[in-house]
C-alpha cells in the first residue's frame, strides 16, 4: 500500500489538503482527539504516517514511506538520499542569520573569527560560514535559539524565519538569507524507479493539484 | 570490564553461519556450473588501487596506515582487486577469464542516517575479456540462475545502459550537461526543471529523468530521440539482450540510471527483492570496459563485466520464506564412557576410540560427540534429548559398546 510520511506542525494542514485534492483523505490526523500515528485513508488505498518534520526524510530514505512532505530546510540540513520531485509552494520561509538589533555587525562577513553562532540547523550554518571562509563555533540547540544572543551565549543565530515576528519580539534583526524554503514532495528512490504502488500515477495527479491550487500559507 | 565488538562489527553465531553457508554453497555450485574459478585477493589494498576506478570515495573506506606501505584500505568491493591482479597475473592467459569470489568487504558509513554496519559479505563474478551481447547475456543469465538456486521466487531486475545514457546527454547544451547529469543521478527533478533550457529541451530533459518502464515502452520512447548510429547500435544490443532475457518476467529498463563518475561503460543492473521482501537491493553489477586499462602497466584495455550479491540481504529475504536452516546441524551419536571408579581412564580412551570408529564409517557425513561432563546416565539421556542427538553409545573400559536410541523430548 502507498505510504505517505506527513510532517507534524506547520506543514500538516496544507499537506493534508494536497492529498485530499487527489482523493486521499488523511484529515483524521488533524482531529485534536486523534492519537493514532498511522492511519489508512477511507478508500483503503494509502497509509499516512504522522511523524516529526525532521523524521520525514528518514522514513522515506528507508523506504517505509514511498512519499513524504518536508521543508526544503530539512533536506538541506540532513541531505537524505531521496528523490526531490515537486516544489509544493506552501510553507514558505527562509533560513537566515540574525543578530541582536544593537549588534555592531551589518553583515555576516563582519563577524570576527571564531564567533559563536547558535542554531538548530548545524549543517546549514556550517556550510554557509564555510563558504564565506569564516571560522565560527556552531552551538547546536534544539529550540528557542533566539535565547543564544539574548543571554550572550552566542553572537548570532541561524534559524528559519517565516513572518519575522519571533525575531522582532526578541530584539533580533535578520542580516542575511542563506536560502528560501518551501515544502517539497520527496520519494524513496527505488520505489520511484520501480513505480511501486502506482507511484507514477499518484505523482502525476499531485503535480496537477499543485498548479491549480492558489498558494496559501 | 565488558568487551564488545566495535559498533558496526557483528559476530556470526553457529546458526547465522549455517544460514550464510547454505546460501554460499548454492551460489558456488552455480558459479562452478558456469565454469567460473574462485579467486582470493588480499583484504588490505593500497588506497590508490581501491580508488583508481573513480567509483569509490576515500572517505567511505576504512583506512589503515602502514609505516612501510603507506595508506592502505580495507577493500569495499572486489572488482578493483581482481582487476589489479588479473591484468598483471592473468592477462597473458587465454581469454575470457571467468572468476568468482566469496569474501567480506568493508565500508565506512558516512551518511547521517543509515546502517552503521561496516563489514559485509559478498559473492560475485567477474568475466574478463568477454565482450558484447553474449558476455552481457551470460552474466545476467548466470545472475538469474543464482537467484533460482537459492530459491528466491520473485525478484526484479532494474537494467540500464551507462554508455548509452551518458551519450544521451549530448542532446543538451555542453555547458549544462554536467548539471543535468548531477541532477538526474541524484534524482532531483526540481533541479532538472530549473535548468535554463528552451521549452523543447526542457521537456526532453524531464522525460530523460523518467526514461524507465517496461523494456518495450522505453526502447520505443528513446528511439524517437533521433539517435546517431553508435547510439542506435547500443539500443539494438539492449533490445537483443532483453529478448534473450525473455524468460525472466520482471524487468524495468531504466535509461535514466546515471552515476556522477564514469566507472560503468555498458549495461548496469540491480536486483531488487519483491515489495513484501522489504525492497532490498540484493545485488548489483555492470560492464566496465575501461577499468582494467587503469591497472594495466601499458594501459591496455580489456573488457570486463561482473556482479556481486549481498549475502546478508539475501539472507534477510530468504529467512521468512523458510528455506534457510532453522537450526544448526545435530550430532548423530553421543558417545559416553560408562563410569566405573577403578577404570575411568580406560573407559574414556575406549569412548574416544569408538567415536573415531563411528566417524570413520561415514567420513564427513556423521557428527559424533563425546560426553565430557561426567553426567549420570539419566542426565546423559536428557542432554541427548535437548541436543536432538538420535543415538547414545555407552562404552565400557573393556571396549564393549551398548547402543540405545533416544526418544524425542516431547514423548518423555
Amino acid at each position: 500500500m502507498l505510504t505517505v510520511a506527513l510532517p507534524k506542525g506547520a506543514l500538516l494542514k496544507d499537506s493534508i489538503r494536497l492529498f485530499q485534492a487527489v482523493g486521499l483523505d488523511f484529515s483524521v490526523l488533524l482531529d485534536s482527539d486523534n492519537r493514532l500515528l498511522q492511519i489508512t485513508d477511507p478508500t483503503q488505498t494509502a497509509q499516512g504516517l504522522l511523524v516529526r518534520a525532521q523524521d520525514v526524510p528518514v522514513y522515506v530514505e528507508y523506504g517505509q514511506a514511498q512519499l513524504g512532505v518536508v521543508g526544503y530546510d530539512v533536506l538541506r540540513e540532513k541531505k537524505p538520499q531521496v528523490a526531490h520531485l515537486v516544489d509544493l509552494g506552501f510553507g514558505h520561509c527562509r533560513m537566515s542569520v540574525a543578530v541582536p538589533s544593537h549588534s555592531p555587525y551589518h553583515s555576516a562577513l563582519e563577524f570576527p573569527p571564531h564567533s559563536r553562532v547558535a542554531s538548530k540547523f548545524v549543517h546549514c550554518a556550517r556550510d554557509y560560514f564555510g563558504q564565506l571562509d569564516l571560522p565560527v563555533e556552531i552551538i547546536p540547540l534544539y529550540g528557542s535559539v533566539e535565547l543564544g544572543p539574548i543571554t550572550g551565549m552566542s553572537e548570532a543565530i541561524v534559524d528559519l524565519v517565516s513572518t519575522g515576528r519571533t525575531l522582532r519580539d526578541n530584539g533580533l534583526v535578520e542580516l542575511e538569507c542563506l536560502f528560501e524554503s518551501t515544502a517539497r514532495l520527496i520519494a524513496h528512490p527505488l520505489s520511484y524507479r520501480l513505480s511501486r504502488d502506482h507511484l507514477t500515477h499518484w505523482l502525476a495527479q499531485l503535480r496537477t493539484v499543485r498548479l491549480d491550487t492558489p498558494v496559501a500559507i | 570490564m565488558i568487551y564488545q565488538a566495535p559498533s558496526g562489527a557483528r559476530d556470526l553465531l553457529p546458526l547465522d553461519v549455517a544460514r550464510k553457508r547454505w546460501i554460499e554453497q548454492r551460489l558456488q555450485q552455480v558459479f562452478h556450473g558456469w565454469g567460473y574459478h574462485r579467486m582470493i585477493t588480499p583484504t588490505l589494498e593500497h588506497m590508490k588501487t581501491l580508488t583508481a576506478g573513480g567509483a569509490v570515495q576515500p572517505e567511505t573506506v576504512i583506512q589503515v596506515w602502514d609505516a612501510d606501505e603507506g595508506l592502505l584500505g580495507l577493500r569495499p568491493e572486489l572488482t578493483a582487486s581482481i582487476a589489479r591482479a588479473a591484468v598483471t597475473r592473468l592477462a597473458a592467459g587465454v581469454m575470457p577469464q571467468r572468476l568468482y569470489y566469496n569474501a567480506n568487504v568493508f565500508r565506512r558509513q558516512t551518511s547521517v542516517v543509515g546502517s552503521s554496519q561496516h563489514e559485509f559479505f559478498q559473492a560475485g563474478v567477474e568475466l574478463l575479456g568477454g565482450e558484447g551481447l553474449r558476455a552481457d547475456a551470460e552474466v545476467l543469465l548466470l545472475l538469474a540462475d543464482c537467484l533460482t538456486a537459492v530459491g528466491l521466487p520473485h525478484w526484479h531486475l532494474v537494467l540500464g545502459e551507462a554508455g548509452l545514457t551518458r551519450s544521451l546527454l549530448s542532446f543538451f547544451p555542453a555547458d549544462l550537461r554536467q548539471s543535468l547529469r548531477q541532477a538526474i543521478a541524484q534524482m532531483d527533478w526540481l533541479a532538472v526543471a530549473q535548468l535554463p533550457l528552451e521549452p523543447g529541451l526542457r521537456e526532453r530533459a524531464l522525460s530523460f529523468f523518467d526514461l524507465r518502464g517496461t523494456p518495450a515502452m522505453v526502447l520505443q520512447q528513446v528511439s524517437d530521440w533521433g539517435l546517431d548510429p553508435a547510439q542506435q547500435d547500443a539500443l539494438h544490443n539492449l533490445k537483443s539482450l532483453v529478448e534473450l532475457l525473455e524468460a525472466h518476467p520482471s524487468i524495468t529498463l531504466d535509461l535514466s540510471l546515471l552515476q556522477t563518475f564514469d566507472y560503468y561503460t555498458g549495461i548496469v543492473f540491480e536486483v531488487v527483492s519483491a515489495p513484501d521482501g522489504g525492497q532490498r537491493v540484493l545485488g548489483q553489477g555492470g560492464r566496465y570496459d575501461q577499468l582494467l586499462s587503469l591497472y594495466h602497466p601499458q594501459g591496455e584495455a580489456l573488457p570486463g563485466i561482473g556482479f556481486s550479491l549481498n549475502i546478508e540481504d539475501l539472507q534477510q529475504v530468504l529467512l521468512p520464506l523458510g528455506k534457510l536452516p532453522q537450526q544448526t546441524a545435530q550430532s548423530e551419536w553421543l558417545v559416553a564412557a560408562v563410569a566405573d571408579p577403578t577404570e575411568t581412564d580406560a573407559a574414556i580412551a575406549a569412548a574416544f576410540h569408538h567415536a573415531q570408529i563411528l566417524r570413520a564409517a561415514t567420513p564427513g557425513a556423521q557428527r559424533v560427540e563425546v560426553e565430557l561432563c561426567q553426567r549420570s546416565p539419566a542426565d546423559t539421556r536428557r542432554y541427548a534429548q535437548e541436543r536432538r542427538i538420535h543415538n547414545i553409545a555407552w562404552v565400557h573400559a573393556d571396549g564393549s559398546v551398548q547402543t540405545e536410541g533416544v526418544t524425542s523430548a516431547a514423548t518423555c
